[in-house]
């Protein structure tokens, strides 16, 4: 095994800019970070600092203006949405801020979601086990509006590894929950992350979020402060 | 002001956003489609009716049974009109030992003030007259001829000498297709002086008045309730059953698609304020939170909404009076004589249509969101109430109804309409919920974008239901509009097939037929159709002297002095419906007569009644056997009395006869006239022309209207689709953050949209086609019509079709879109 093939996730020189009203604006300037199978990582920083976008990067979501990113081994600065968006299905898991849940789907179905995307056969019964997982076995067949803060993000959570993921992209996962939920939601997470061996990269403002993973960079308006 | 100031700042904000652009395009729309049509159709309508008034030589007039008071022709000439006034009775005419039972029609100097009176001088010339001066008199071609005289010679009529100074071809006569007796027109003066209208006598009397609308409309309102026993207005639509058909079907085809226009921008409205509302939830969250009470939140709801609605109206205002100017530049041919004018109140009353649609349609979703909890700026699930029935969601409807009923104006085309529509909506939901319950259990098993696809219906269940209703709505209008209307013009088009008889022949006598028939051969005419005509006198009924029998009605008194025609024949004719008993057959044993309706009702017969005529020395004792319905606006010559074949044909008649002769070969015709001179030939050309001529019109206005219907219902579709736009937008970026596949999306939308059209496609074909037929039946009254099934299934088609393309190009750009940037946005 070389040690590429460790390497989840590998950002070499990425930049992101974008033209504004006002000209052009730098949100992210040679952002250079790796991260190894199997850790995690938490990029904290001001808002406005360029996580998200970074994340957004990492994940493939947006492609950068210049640099190259490695998922896996797999250059996303070289591929077109096409192919991003099969090695997000196949290898990426998400948890968002805002849980983006989708509100005309039950816990249930929102948990099958990656799966049916996958073509999965076993959708229904590996989203009820995920959600047995995270607690939520009982409350499958509720909407979105019927859980609380606390339980959407943990149907998230479910979302997110039902499919088994490498690597799991969070963006600000406890920032809508009080301290005490963001706390359970937070370790839920990390015990998920290491019950499935999984690559974690986290954007939080939360110190103590950060505190848990095992690298930790600091963006400072689009630069970071120490190379992770 | 403040608020004012405030909405103004908010619409400028705002105007960008695409509702806000649908709901002033489609109140626009809504104000000209109505506009447009309204105007036209005053100005068709103003078309027809003076076409019209040319059958019965006014714009109106009045008729009365004895001379009628000075006031009524006081009050016109008050009102700037011009009068005529004519008296028609029966009076024989004497020439040497000849002498001529006539219809005469006395009439002033200013006869006709409409139309022309068509005679024939000594050379043979045609020309437009005035009535003849005192001591002339005008006779046609059959009293010539019986009474053996010439242009110049003199005749006697009502004890004076009259000089008869042309022969008369034509009068506007309320377009009668057969008098019974030879005509003559002479001057009213010398009717008074010979005391043929005086007590006693049986002439009616008729005062014509013509001039503005305005005024004509003002005479008829002040006159009408001043009639008394025995007086009745004449107006054009009245004078004539087959005139009046079409202009009742004419007025009904018009509103129908006025009104179809206008409901489609009302249904474009409900979803633009519907998704306005939507959007601006968090908006009006955050002013309720910070202390703005609910009725100020309404007051700039709505004041937006007014700085939105009034140059809209305005806009649609103009354009409907532009547009209809233009219409009647480019169809000038069609739309003549119509007045110069344009009509500013109809274009006005689009305006109050068009606000009232925007105030039913975007009220509910605005007054609602006002209602929005401050608490939904915490958790937007919080935004609203549920409420398992809403009241306020009836006002749209309300509004639809209360708009069918006002523009309808026929009895049965508003509750058909509307009962049509609220089958679409009932069959659309249905359906929807049919293929919403099937997407669930059919979803798991499918191909990953198709269940995606219909997972995405069966999600936004609330959203798809609407969406599939405003849809087959709009569908439904659009077919009605496109392939119903016109389908049904063609109906009515084909009751007048280019062979409708269009010349009718009286007094042909029994040792002519064979000759007559040989020689409309050589003339190439087709279509003969002969029927015996008796004249006779309805002399008792049940055996009790008709004189000493009591008549109420004062119209069964008018028949029973008359002279009656009586025909026989052994099928029911064509355009006859036996309503009450059975028909009589060729041969019953008894002698038989079959009645219309009329008659039953003037002299209260029934099947089993004894009527007895006479017939000039013979009497005849007949049984009803039955009662008919019978179609005068048919061009068929139908009769009040049929007798049967068996025992009528003895009595002494003539015959009556109808052909088609093609058009320019009427010159042949005066050879005819020379061979038999005994025979009346009548000219129906211009009574057909007239109608076609109002089927055409109608046409064109149905054209325009088309246009802007077509308009709205593209931006219903538009704002159908858009409804859900953010939804769709949300989940596409969702998807593809999960790693949808582009295909994924393309299959799952392609299969969204395109069951979407399937049920739009589905109910609007066969809405439509129901509505139409029953239409048909229950309006426009056209027999045996069928609704064109192949390009209603093909424009069905299409459009389900564009409905799949316009929500994929909707998605193209999505799936263009960084989902992060999606993600952001949403």
């Amino acid at each position: 095994m070389t040690e590429s093939d460790k390497v989840a996730l590998d950002a070499r020189d990425v930049s992101k800019h974008v033209v504004g009203p006002t000209g052009r604006i730098d949100i992210l300037d040679s952002v250079t970070l790796r991260v190894p199978q199997g850790e995690s990582l938490a990029i904290v920083g001001a808002s406005g600092s360029g996580k998200t976008t970074l994340l957004g990067l990492l994940a493939g979501l947006d492609t950068p203006s210049s640099g190259e990113i490695h998922l896996d081994g797999h250059p996303l600065h070289d591929s077109d949405e096409e192919t991003r968006a099969a090695l997000r299905r196949q290898l990426v898991g998400f948890v968002f801020q805002s849980f983006h849940l989708m509100p005309a789907l039950t816990a249930e179905e929102n948990v099958m979601l990656p799966l049916e995307l996958d073509g999965a056969e076993d959708a229904r019964t590996r989203a009820r086990d995920a959600l047995d997982a995270v607690g939520l076995g009982a409350r499958r067949s509720h909407y979105p509006h019927q859980l609380s803060g606390g339980e959407q993000q943990r149907v998230a959570l479910a979302r997110a590894f039902v499919h088994q993921p490498r690597i799991l992209f969070a963006d600000e996962p406890t920032g809508n929950l009080d301290r005490r939920t963001g706390n359970k939601v937070c370790e839920l997470l990390f015990e998920l992350n290491h019950s499935h061996a999984t690559t974690l990269v986290l954007v939080t403002h939360d110190t103590q979020l950060a505190d848990h993973c095992m690298h930790v960079a600091e963006l400072d308006d689009g630069r970071l402060r120490e190379p992770a | 002001m403040k608020l004012l100031r405030l909405a103004l700042r908010t619409l400028r904000r705002e105007w960008r956003l695409p509702e806000l652009r649908t709901l002033a395009a489609a109140l626009v729309l809504a104000v000209a489609a109505l506009g447009v049509v309204a105007t036209l159709s005053a100005r068709v309508e103003h078309g027809i009716v003076a076409s019209a008034a040319e059958l019965i030589g006014g714009d109106v007039g009045v008729h009365g049974a004895s001379p009628l008071p000075e006031s009524f022709a006081a009050r016109a000439k008050q009102l700037g009109l011009k009068i005529s006034r004519d008296a028609t009775f029966p009076s024989v005419a004497f020439a040497g030992d000849r002498n001529q039972l006539l219809d005469v029609t006395a009439v002033d100097a200013a006869y006709p003030l409409r139309g022309r009176l068509r005679v024939q001088d000594a050379e043979g010339h045609e020309q437009a007259a005035h009535g003849p001066a005192p001591g002339a008199v005008y006779l046609d071609h059959r009293a010539l001829t019986d009474l053996h005289l010439t242009i110049g010679q003199p005749v006697q009529l009502g004890g004076q000498t009259l000089r008869i100074a042309a022969q008369l071809n034509a009068l506007p006569d309320g377009g009668q297709l057969v008098t019974m007796a030879p005509r003559a027109v002479m001057n009213l003066q010398d009717a008074h002086r010979a005391g043929l209208l005086g007590m006693g006598s049986r002439a009616g009397h008729d005062l014509l008045v013509a001039g503005e609308p305005p005024q004509i409309r003002q005479y008829v309102t002040e006159v009408r309730p001043l009639l008394q026993k025995g007086q009745r207005l004449i107006t054009p639509q009245s004078t004539q059953q087959r005139m009046r058909a079409a202009f009742d079907r004419a007025g009904a085809f018009l509103r129908l698609t006025a009104l179809l226009a206008a409901l489609l921008a009302g249904v474009a409205i409900a979803l633009a304020a519907q998704r306005y509302a939507r959007r601006k939830t968090d908006e009006v969250a955050l002013l309720r939170a910070l202390g703005t009470p609910r009725r100020r939140v309404l007051g700039l709801l709505a004041a937006t909404l007014a700085a939105l609605a009034l140059p809209a109206l305005a806009l649609g205002s103009v354009l409907a009076l532009g547009l209809s100017q233009l219409a009647w530049h480019l169809a000038g041919e069609l739309l003549t004589r119509v007045p110069t004018q344009l009509p500013w109140l109809p274009a006005w009353a689009a305006a109050g249509m068009g606000l009232a649609v925007l105030i039913g349609f975007a009220f509910p979703p605005l007054a609602r969101l006002a209602d929005v909890a401050p608490v939904a700026v915490f958790r937007r699930s919080l935004a609203r109430r549920v409420r398992r029935f809403d009241v306020l969601y009836l006002l749209p409807v309300l509004v639809a109804v209360a708009l069918i009923w006002l523009q309808a104006g026929n009895a049965r085309l508003g509750p058909i309409l509307a009962a049509s529509l609220f089958g679409v909506v009932a069959a659309a939901v249905l359906l929807s919920l049919l293929l919403l319950w099937l997407a669930r259990r059919i979803a798991p098993g499918a191909h990953p974008g198709l269940r995606l696809g219909l997972a995405a219906l069966a999600r936004r269940r609330g959203l798809s239901l609407i969406q599939a209703t405003a849809l087959s709505l709009g569908l439904t209008a659009l077919l009605l509009l496109g392939v119903i209307a016109p389908s049904l013009l063609q109906g009515w088009r084909n009751e007048l097939p280019p062979d409708t008889p269009n010349w009718f022949v009286l007094n042909l006598q029994n040792d002519q037929r064979a000759g007559f028939e040989q020689a409309l051969r050589d003339l190439h005419a087709d279509g003969l159709n002969m029927l015996p005509l008796a004249v006779g006198k309805l002399v008792s009924i049940d055996g009790q002297p008709i004189d000493q029998r009591p008549l109420p009605n004062p119209d069964a008194k008018r028949w029973a002095d008359r002279q009656l025609r009586l025909s026989w024949t052994a099928a029911l004719p064509s355009s006859n419906r036996v309503v009450a008993g059975t028909w009589q057959g060729a041969d019953p044993p008894t002698p038989m007569v079959s009645i219309d309706e009329r008659w039953r009702d003037l002299f209260q017969l029934k099947p089993g009644d004894r009527m007895t005529f006479q017939v000039g020395e013979a009497t005849l004792t007949t049984t009803v056997s039955s009662v008919r319905k019978v179609d005068w606006s048919s061009f068929q010559v139908n009769f009040f009395l049929l007798l049967d074949t068996a025992h009528a044909s003895r009595l002494p008649h003539t015959w009556i006869a109808s052909f088609h002769l093609p058009r320019g070969q009427s010159g042949a015709l005066a050879t005819l006239s020379r061979d038999y001179p005994n025979l009346s030939l009548i000219d129906v050309n211009a009574l057909l022309d007239r109608v076609r001529g109002i089927i055409d019109r109608v046409n064109v206005a149905v054209r325009w209207v088309l246009g802007f219907s077509l308009l709205a219902g593209i931006l219903v579709l538009a704002a159908a689709l858009a409804s859900s736009a953010r939804e769709r937008e949300h989940e596409a970026a969702l998807l593809r953050t999960l790693g949808a596949h582009k295909s994924q999306l393309h299959v799952a939308a392609a299969c969204e949209f395109a069951l979407l059209g399937l049920i739009a496609g589905i109910t609007a074909a066969v809405g439509a086609a129901g509505a139409g037929l029953w239409l048909a039946r229950g309006v426009f009254r056209i027999p045996g019509y069928l609704p064109p099934w192949e390009p209603l299934l093909v424009a069905a088609a299409a459009a389900a079709l564009s409905v799949m393309l316009i929500g994929l190009a909707g998605t193209r750009r999505v799936i263009r879109t960084s989902p992060l940037e999606l993600l952001r946005r949403s």
